[in-house]
């Protein structure tokens, strides 16, 4: 039993409690504890900054922070809120600044959030202005530990976060540097949605390759993923990270596709540019999907590169922000194809709205919690370890060893 | 060819778009590239992109094949819940017209209704297509730009 008096199934391993989606005390311990502790949050890509001055907005938990480059080497994150009465400074989501000023009272700080100044500090005609003792040392803005791992912008609100690359184990460094290569990177643009379900539902649907052949019929029919196909599950020692790889495989019928409801080999592709890759990426996977928690997924399939960051919004919802991006190198004919794959995912999908949809779905099922009710992830077993088959839900039973550690659940 | 400018022209557009929102809103998907030339370029668009001169689009498709693509990828591949969608397209002008080309410009407005729940906007924005007139018009041009930059849940129906 908890804080707020809620206790974890007896079978641990293999059983998550509804409420665990519901619970609104148990949200806020999510915030504290893993939001705002120990982990590394995906704040974007060093290509968005291209300028001393660049900045964007973004929110990372609940709260609004800036990032920002100080320097050819140095970005910093801080929170985007004066130190004088919490208005958000920056307004644009985006855009190039010399200090970073408060449009309410001008308070002015420098681009690592120190204060520089305060108008009318010494008041007008020596009446008014702030205190003899007004330090201004005292009200930055409070920043963020920040670290830049090949080209991604990482921030913790905690200072005990180890660094990035023990943060995700080396399996998982391993992946990331798959597409993070230290090649440069070029954003091709973005995709937002706001789904109805709990943040930790998508982790969960990223970690899940049950599901991919059987909700996606699309992914399914034409072999980009599907349990004929070689593939592999890995996880960080943790539990918390994993990633899916598999071959692509040649689509088709055969016993597996047997299995699979909406399997129908009558569906052709009358373009089929929508999914025709080209390799680029060391390896013969074809697809990868590396869920680094609590904030993104990492994902490549065909030429699509894409950074799907989570934003919880409450219990039952959360804005997905879809990072799509290429090389710096890329030509043109690599540009065309991934702005073309990008339709398989975000918000119109052909299968990322399958996923929107069926989130949407289950937090409905889940929310008469808190009862006795609780899912079941007994699919290949009680044990976490890594598999090379899709029938398992070890990543996901991975996931919520380490949550009911550092919840204290 | 001047077929073009002429005095039923303003007409001939209303009407294309009225057969067009009828199509949609009653959900014959399957008529809805019949709409567009063979080498069409449709998109839709985040307005955050399209400003930022970035490329990506929510939905993209190089020519028909791809919207039939698209048909059938919503008839017969996609899972999605049970909904209605309307269009309302207003404030329809004529941009330009340069040979049998007219570009139309319109703002957008999509309302979707979920099963039990209240009628919500889905998307807001507007829309920059190309017209070729050949007797019937057909777009070859079709670009919607969402200033809906966060979408609810899921856009599945073509605007």
């Amino acid at each position: 039993m908890n804080a707020i008096g809620l206790r974890w199934p007896l079978d641990p391993q293999s059983r998550i409690p509804y409420w665990a989606y519901t619970d609104s005390g148990i949200y806020k311990q999510e915030l504290t504890r893993i939001w705002y502790g120990a982990h590394w949050l995906y704040c974007g890509l060093e290509a968005e900054l291209p300028e001393i001055g660049s900045y964007r907005t973004l929110i990372l938990g609940e709260r609004p922070v800036i990032m920002v480059r100080r320097s050819a080497e140095e970005i910093t994150v801080v929170e985007n809120r004066c130190a004088h009465h919490g208005t958000k400074i920056c307004w644009d989501r985006a855009g190039t600044v010399q200090d970073l000023t408060c449009p309410y009272h001008n308070w002015s700080y420098d681009l690592d959030g120190t204060l520089l100044g305060v108008p009318f500090r010494r008041g007008v005609s020596g009446q008014g202005g702030m205190p003899k003792d007004f330090d201004p040392k005292d009200f930055s803005l409070r920043r963020l530990k920040v670290e830049v791992a090949n080209g991604v912008i990482w921030a913790s609100f905690s200072d005990e976060t180890p660094s990035f690359r023990d943060y995700l184990g080396s399996t998982m460094w391993r992946y990331y540097e798959r597409i993070f290569s230290g090649r440069r990177l070029r954003v091709i643009g973005y995709n937002r949605q706001r789904i109805d379900g709990n943040w930790k539902l998508m982790l969960e649907n990223n970690k899940d390759p049950y599901h991919a052949a059987l909700l996606h019929v699309f992914f399914a029919t034409f072999g980009l993923y599907r349990p004929d196909q070689k593939n592999a599950l890995e996880m960080d020692e943790t539990g918390r990270h994993a990633c899916l790889t598999a071959v692509m495989a040649k689509g088709g019928a055969n016993q597996v596709t047997g299995a699979l409801r909406g399997f129908d080999e009558t569906i052709k592709l009358q373009d089929s540019r929508l999914i025709e890759a080209v390799k680029e990426l060391k390896g013969e996977e074809t697809v990868g999907a590396s869920t680094i928690f609590p904030s993104v997924i990492l994902l490549q399939q065909v030429n699509s590169l894409q950074a799907r960051q989570i934003v919880p919004r409450g219990t039952g919802q959360f804005d997905f922000v879809w990072t799509h991006f290429g090389y710096e190198d890329d030509d043109e004919e690599m540009r065309g194809r991934r702005v073309r794959h990008a339709n398989l995912f975000g918000p119109s999908g052909y299968v990322s709205a399958d996923d929107a949809e069926v989130i949407r779905m289950v937090q409905k099922g889940m929310s008469p919690a808190p009862d006795a009710a609780e899912a079941v992830t007994l699919m290949g077993g009680r044990e976490i370890e890594k598999a090379s088959n899709m029938a398992t839900e070890a990543a996901i039973r991975g996931m919520y060893r380490y949550y009911r550690e550092v919840m204290n659940l | 060819m001047n077929a073009v400018g002429g005095a039923g022209q303003l007409e001939a557009v209303i009407a294309f778009y009225a057969n067009y929102t009828e199509v949609l809103d009653d959900e014959r998907l399957q008529e809805w590239p019949n709409f567009f030339t063979d080498d069409c370029i449709y998109q839709i668009i985040p307005r955050e992109n399209y400003d930022n001169h970035l490329q990506l689009c929510t939905v993209q498709a190089d020519g028909k094949n791809m919207l039939l693509d698209r048909v059938q990828g919503i008839l017969r591949t996609q899972r999605f819940g049970p909904r209605r969608c309307r269009r309302f397209y207003s404030g329809l002008k004529i941009s330009r017209i340069e040979g049998n080309v007219i570009d139309v410009r319109q703002n957008v407005l999509v309302v979707q209704t979920l099963t039990d729940e209240p009628s919500k906007i889905l998307l807001c924005g507007a829309s920059y297509d190309q017209l070729e007139s050949n007797g019937e018009l057909l777009l070859r041009q079709r670009i919607v730009v969402s200033d809906t930059d966060t979408i609810d849940n899921a856009l599945i129906f073509p605007v």
